[in-house]
């Protein structure tokens, strides 16, 4: 890309030799077409260029970041950085630049998609929902992130994605669907129309039913959030520098029937092969069979705790958060929808989980709500729709050994309290779960 | 820049926009974060950009660029209006805009200290040694972090307003995380995730971080040993920076309009207010005054003008307990019929403008948090967010707190952790029986509101002072 190249042309002429030196650009186009009362009411394209510089010398750090536009010229940002730089105090942990055989070349020159496919996405998924009030998002991207050290590292790839995620309301009841795919044309609107239709109709004058624990049946968005949560405040290895990590590599703390990949190589992964260290990433093993195998590492904190980079750097991020997988796959089971269904005595059926939130990050207990289509299952069959029920729960004892009774076996990307396209997923049937409120509180 | 503005408005009304605006942005940031009495991030942001929002039909096009040159923003313009046609595939009812006064003007944030201009090296020391000062005394985790925001914006429009604002925000706190067996127990200040307000550099030497390091520590290294907090209903009383959050939560989001109007469904959720009952609707109890007034001095959000160029005002929302006012832009308020609040910002220039929150606040009453603990027989004080999370709806709540004291006749007695209440929010609020006074409202700031799609960070003020709520059900657990 152009405009990348000529910046570091010129930077690589003005970096003092004894100053190391990384900087990475993300240039991306997002485009969200958005609906709501079952017409297209917002519609927006933003392109942008973001530049991250990072210097490094005399044992100190310092973080510049700037857009394309507002940062002048490269001579005065090094002469700002170094003379800040000055100020501040030694960075003991500083892992050092990534290594040029570490480069990879993955940019393609890839056009964003157009705003009347959208919008037709928009109108295949509406029509399948009859009287009933429609509202939701159909976006994509397309993102380019390069990075260039003064090891002589030059990295850079290509990812694209698009979504529709909708639901459909009645007087008493909502349903919803999600689709991720690395291709607009490739998401099928009509499909997910029909299935938020389809639990928004049978989840119509839903009941209330008293809080307990229950067994559950949990849909794949249900299930990322799930393992969202315990990827970032306990496989991020920052949260095991900090100590507040649940999760002990090599013990068994897991449901046997649980194994969790990150695969930026697996046919239709959604994100960078590279991470923001211009590494190239590899399949990395998270949990095998129940016991976990891996912390998703950065730099600073396979230093820290002395263990092999796994390379989950994100780009725009700072070393305060850590790193995180992007490509995570559960792998499925052999079990159909109907076939979980039809294995619970008595349980709940949860669509989606709702404003989670972590009450201790050690125990992993969450509190949060089901929404957009829960029912209550008896005796292998669907019996009724059920209203709001609040849930406080270890997302740890959620998926512990024994808890687990079956796996889905079809996986979707699914959505996240984290965003979208990170997990790829099928549902899970858990013996227990606990609920500590309904609808009057 | 008002110049280059007009040359995208002008293209977007050229190409069929029925009404235009637009914003250029130089949004400087600084973020600095230091963990055990070491700089963990340092971190100076720079970006600039225009976006443009064009008006076709029922929808909106909004496009945003980096490129500010002639060119670009003229192909900007078109690019709005295009991307508001292809949503002509999938119509709904046209709308006009509320009126708001056509102005030309400028606008600074009062401030003492521009924090960009003050050293690095202060900010730095600050935060290192009040964490390493935790450290030393005890402390797994010792945490601070500043932020600092300078936000140059020149808005016009098709209608022909000029208004040029620079906002200056500034923020943070400490924090003291200790760990036990299986357990964090967790303390903050000025509250969790810090504190936050328009002004400078003053703001944060204000908060005397290391006045409050000592404290932190202990409390955060006590709580582990701390009995839990009770299960049952009782009493409870809600330190400010928490009723703070209660408010954001509860009254806040629920007010927006373009979330009673169904235009958030599918992402942030719905309100239980319907539109039909506004002035009659019982919100809470006598006591309860909620205002959104951006006018505040000091207040987070606090400004001039909003986003659509409508003046920053006062707004009744709960008066005397009954639901009033609403959260408002001049799309939403001319749907529904009312005046336009100047309640609609984005976050930076590449984001289309929203309905969001101003300063929501609770209205102080006439008593004290020492009265309140004096005349309560049987209550739970609980002390600084440590878990949020509400129903689409805004009405089923749950929140937790980082401390909490048990009050016996009249008297603090034991420090319990985990604190948490849950409740519904008419009949929460309709509990509200006695709230501090005037000498105990702080303007609480929110610097991380999270709404639409794409997601959008807003900062917003909930001024508040202590209150007691009856028969809250506490202490629910996993």
């Amino acid at each position: 890309m152009k405009i990348w190249e000529n910046f570091i042309e010129d930077t690589e002429k003005i970096i003092p030799s004894d100053v190391q030196c990384e900087i990475k650009m993300i240039n991306s186009i997002d485009s969200l077409t958005r609906f709501a009362n079952s017409h297209i009411h917002q519609n927006v394209e933003e392109e942008m260029t973001d530049l991250y510089l990072t210097f490094h010398s005399d044992g100190k750090t310092t973080n510049l970041n700037f857009n394309i536009t507002s940062l002048g010229s490269i001579d005065e940002v090094v002469k700002k950085a170094l003379s800040e730089i000055a100020n501040n105090p030694k960075d003991s942990s500083w892992p050092g630049l990534a290594s040029k055989e570490n480069s990879y070349d993955g940019f393609k020159k890839l056009s964003p998609e157009n705003p009347d496919l959208r919008a037709q996405k928009v109108k295949d998924f509406i029509d399948q929902g009859g009287s009933f009030n429609g509202a939701g998002y159909c976006s994509s991207n397309v993102s380019n992130v390069f990075v260039w050290n003064t090891n002589g590292l030059s990295s850079s790839d290509t990812a694209t994605s698009a979504f529709l995620d909708g639901i459909f309301r009645s007087e008493t009841s909502s349903g919803s669907s999600h689709l991720g795919h690395k291709t607009l044309e490739n998401i099928d609107g009509k499909k997910i129309g029909q299935e938020a239709y389809s639990i928004a109709k049978e989840s119509q004058n839903p009941q209330d039913i008293d809080p307990g624990v229950y067994e559950v049946i949990l849909g794949p968005d249900a299930v990322s959030t799930i393992l969202v949560f315990l990827a970032v405040y306990g496989f991020n290895a920052k949260s095991k520098v900090d100590g507040t990590s649940p999760i002990e590599i090599d013990t068994e703390q897991f449901d046997k029937k649980i194994t969790l990949i990150d695969d930026p190589h697996k046919e239709g992964a959604l994100n960078f092969k590279i991470d923001a260290s211009g590494s190239p990433k590899a399949q990395t093993e998270i949990i095998t069979n129940g016991v976990p195998k891996s912390y998703f590492h950065t730099r600073r904190t396979s230093t820290e705790l002395n263990e092999k980079n796994t390379f989950h750097e994100m780009f725009g991020w700072g070393d305060s958060f850590g790193g995180l997988g992007t490509n995570l796959y559960l792998q499925p089971g052999d079990i159909s929808k109907e076939e979980m269904i039809s294995n619970v005595k008595k349980g709940i059926y949860i669509n989606e989980f709702w404003y989670c939130r972590v009450l201790d990050p050690i125990t992993q207990v969450v509190t949060g709500l089901n929404r957009n289509g829960s029912y209550l299952i008896e005796n292998g069959k669907i019996t009724k729709p059920v209203g709001r029920l609040r849930f406080t729960q270890s997302f740890m004892s959620s998926l512990g050994q024994g808890n687990v009774l079956g796996v889905g076996s079809e996986n979707r990307f699914a959505d996240s309290e984290f965003g979208e396209g990170i997990l790829n997923v099928p549902m899970l049937h858990l013996k227990e779960f606990n609920f500590t409120g309904g609808v009057s509180g | 820049m008002f110049n280059q503005i007009n040359k995208s408005i002008d293209s977007a009304i050229g190409s069929g926009a029925q009404y235009a605006d637009a914003r250029i942005l130089i949004s400087k940031s600084r973020n600095i974060s230091s963990k055990d009495g070491e700089l963990e991030d340092f971190n100076n942001s720079e970006n600039m950009g225009l976006g443009i929002r064009a008006l076709v039909g029922s929808s909106w096009g909004f496009y945003a660029t980096y490129d500010l040159s002639d060119k670009s923003l003229i192909e900007a313009g078109k690019k709005a209006y295009l991307i508001a046609k292809a949503s002509s595939k999938v119509p709904g009812n046209d709308f006009p805009l509320a009126d708001v006064p056509i102005v030309q003007d400028k606008y600074v944030t009062p401030h003492e200290q521009n924090p960009f201009k003050v050293s690095s090296t202060d900010q730095i020391d600050l935060l290192v040694s009040s964490t390493h000062e935790m450290k030393k005394l005890g402390s797994s985790i010792a945490s601070g972090r500043l932020n600092f925001w300078d936000t140059e914006k020149w808005f016009g429009s098709s209608q022909g307003h000029e208004i040029y604002q620079n906002i200056i925000e500034s923020g943070g706190g400490i924090s003291s995380l200790s760990i036990g067996d299986g357990e964090t127990q967790i303390r903050s200040y000025p509250q969790s995730f810090g504190e936050y307000r328009t002004g400078g550099w003053e703001v944060i030497q204000s908060f005397k971080f290391l006045d409050h390091v000592e404290r932190l520590t202990e409390e955060s290294k006590r709580l582990l040993t701390s009995p839990q907090c009770p299960e049952g209903t009782r009493d409870l009383i809600l330190e400010g920076s928490q009723l703070a959050l209660q408010i954001h939560e509860s009254v806040g989001h629920a007010i927006e309009l373009d979330r009673i109007l169904g235009w958030e469904a599918a992402y942030a959720g719905t309100s239980h207010l319907q539109l039909n009952k506004l002035n009659e609707h019982k919100y809470g109890s006598t006591l309860m005054n909620i205002v959104a007034d951006a006018t505040l001095p000091g207040a987070l959000a606090t400004f001039k003008y909003d986003d659509e160029g409508t003046p920053a005002q006062r707004v009744d929302i709960v008066k005397e307990g009954i639901w009033t006012g609403v959260l408002t832009g001049r799309d939403s308020a001319a749907i529904a019929g009312v005046s336009p609040g100047g309640m609609v910002r984005a976050d930076g220039y590449g984001r289309l403008p929203m309905v969001r929150m101003t300063n929501v606040g609770l209205l102080p009453g006439e008593s004290s948090l020492e009265e309140i603990i004096a005349s309560t027989d049987d209550g739970v004080y609980m002390e600084t967010n440590r878990s949020w999370s509400i129903d689409d709806l805004r009405l089923n709540f749950q929140f937790g707190c980082e401390v909490g004291w048990l009050v016996k006749n009249g008297k603090i007695t034991d420090m319990v952790k985990n604190p948490t209440y849950t409740g519904i929010t008419p009949n929460f609020w309709g509990s509200m029986d006695m709230l501090a006074g005037k000498d105990e409202w702080v303007f609480w700031g929110t610097p991380n509101c999270g709404k639409g799609q794409p997601s959008q960070i807003g900062h917003t003020g909930h001024p508040a002072s202590p209150a007691r709520f009856k028969d809250v059900r506490i202490g629910v657990r996993g």
